[in-house]
């Protein structure tokens, strides 16, 4: 889910924080499109997806193209458009824990002792695969190539032909797609609940700057490393530390290593 | 091909381009020579349109204002307007002062960044061609850009541009911090260029030396205002310019 994150940062060096508020609308659009319309439940997660992708490309439509650039007022404005997200989904009366999305595949089964269930090893599965066709992606098509060009000379990209707006609304879109799809697979694990929304984005954050942003590679490790780091709390001190451990870690990473384990920006602190 | 008609363009009250008129024709290298600041960068960027980007992050940011006047006509249209990728698309390429490759990139993959406008097709043909002009890049096409030499670096940015399929390729200052083995390499490669493809060219540079042999026609500027133009002969003729820019 940081993935998204950074995609985002790496292209366009737009941070988008109103990642956390986009997992949960995509989450909440599939329950309505399921529940509410009643298509089928492949149909909705694609529409789901889809439509929080559209949502990310409008954000940058009509509010980010005005302020970009000027990379405080977009991390205030998209903060600002996040927290009205979830807000608003709260207003509107997503609250207590009647939403939930059903998993995939039911039931569990053993591997050396520990329950594994189902829509954990589908995660693990998918995720390798967004991951490999995200490679894939930046690395062999026209305008995956396009959004390499613009995130490391915005200007010299433009001379060769290649519209900024364009593919930041790509970029956006994609990224917002790749909430909308984390928080499809990881939804049937718990219930929907608009706090989630904060957590992930102080996740998404916590393991874009230890990973070092716009770094993949750091990424990965990072989100291993808190994850092990957040189990390792739950049980052996208290599951209320668990969102402790994602803010220590960005203090001690800012304090140790300010450009993160494979940071590139060696002005991060700046950044952020 | 192109010409520029009372180019004038301020940054804040600060004059840097004083009614420049130029005129490139078509398949034809015209040279551009000027000092330090004289507005060389400022031209091109205005030409490539780069400088109505410069100028909108100026004003969201409220920081210097900067104004434009006058007409850029290329092909018959009137361009002032156009962005400057919807330029590149009609065939207007810089290839940046600096060079500006993209570091992170390897050789090849900076190639196929700059052939995003083009086909399948002529992407193969392109890359061919350059490396046909720059075996150089052949030979460390799985290189970093950033652990490129300058050299190198300046022939991938001349490359790149030319995977773009320009019709109008303009170089803002290539031989800058370049040995004078690699002047020669990319000097000759420039003229090889508009000799093979009929590519117009458009060339700055500081020092007019190593370039006026293969230019049809050259401006020189000072301040912002075209002081002097003529053909290659006549600059190099002219007394006031062997002083100021041969070093004889």
């Amino acid at each position: 889910m940081s993935l998204g994150f950074t995609l985002v940062y790496s292209i366009s060096r737009l941070p988008n924080f109103a990642h956390g508020a986009l997992y949960v609308t995509s989450g909440y659009l599939v329950w309505l499109i399921l529940n509410k319309i009643g298509l089928p439940y492949p149909v909705s997660i694609v529409l789901g997806i889809g439509l929080t992708g559209l949502i990310g490309a409008m954000i940058y439509r009509f509010a980010l193209i005005r302020i970009r650039g000027m990379e405080i007022s977009e991390i205030i404005a998209t903060y600002a458009i996040g927290l009205a997200i979830i807000e608003g989904l709260r207003w509107g009366g997503l609250r207590g824990s009647t939403y939930s999305l059903p998993p995939f595949m039911e039931g569990s089964f053993l591997i050396s002792g520990i329950n594994v269930d189902y829509q954990r090893i589908i995660i693990l599965i998918t995720g390798i695969a967004v991951f490999i066709l995200l490679y894939l992606f930046t690395r062999y098509t026209k305008i995956g190539l396009a959004l390499k060009g613009i995130a490391q000379d915005e200007r010299a990209a433009m001379m060769l032909g290649i519209d900024s707006d364009f593919t930041a609304i790509i970029s956006l879109a994609i990224g917002s797609g790749l909430a909308g799809f984390a928080a499809v697979f990881l939804m049937p694990l718990g219930n929907i609940v608009v706090e989630t929304g904060y957590s992930v984005l102080i996740f998404s954050i916590a393991v874009s700057i230890i990973g070092g942003l716009g770094s993949w590679t750091g990424v990965i490790l990072a989100s291993f490393i808190i994850g092990f780091a957040q189990i390792l709390t739950e049980v052996f001190i208290s599951s209320h530390y668990q969102m402790v451990v994602a803010l220590l870690a960005i203090i001690l990473t800012l304090l140790i290593k300010p450009s993160g384990i494979f940071g590139k920006q060696k002005e991060l602190e700046d950044r952020v | 091909m192109l010409e520029a008609v009372n180019l004038m363009v301020f940054y804040e009250n600060m004059l840097a381009l004083n009614n420049i008129t130029i005129n490139c024709s078509k398949g034809k290298i015209t040279g551009v020579f000027g000092s330090n600041s004289a507005g060389k960068s400022t031209l091109m960027h205005t030409l490539s349109g780069i400088m109505l980007d410069i100028k909108k992050k100026e004003e969201m940011i409220g920081g210097e204002k900067i104004s434009i006047f006058g007409e850029i006509i290329y092909e018959g249209n009137e361009i002032s307007m156009l962005k400057p990728h919807e330029r590149a698309r009609a065939g207007i390429v810089l290839c940046p002062e600096r060079r500006r490759i993209f570091p992170e990139s390897t050789v090849l993959e900076n190639l196929k960044i700059g052939s995003y406008l083009t086909t399948k097709k002529e992407k193969e043909q392109n890359l061919d061609y350059v490396f046909n002009i720059f075996p150089h890049l052949k030979a460390h096409a799985n290189r970093q850009g950033g652990f490129l030499s300058g050299g190198e670096q300046q022939m991938l940015a001349i490359g790149r541009a030319l995977m773009a399929n320009p019709k109008l390729l303009m170089l803002d200052e290539p031989l800058l911090g370049l040995s004078p083995l690699y002047q020669k390499i990319v000097v000759n490669a420039v003229k090889e260029i508009k000799e093979t493809r009929g590519l117009t060219i458009v060339i700055t540079e500081q020092y007019a030396r190593p370039v006026i042999p293969i230019i049809d026609y050259g401006y020189i500027i000072e301040n912002g205002s075209s002081v002097l133009e003529g053909t290659g002969d006549q600059l190099m003729d002219n007394p006031d310019v062997k002083s100021a820019y041969f070093g004889v």
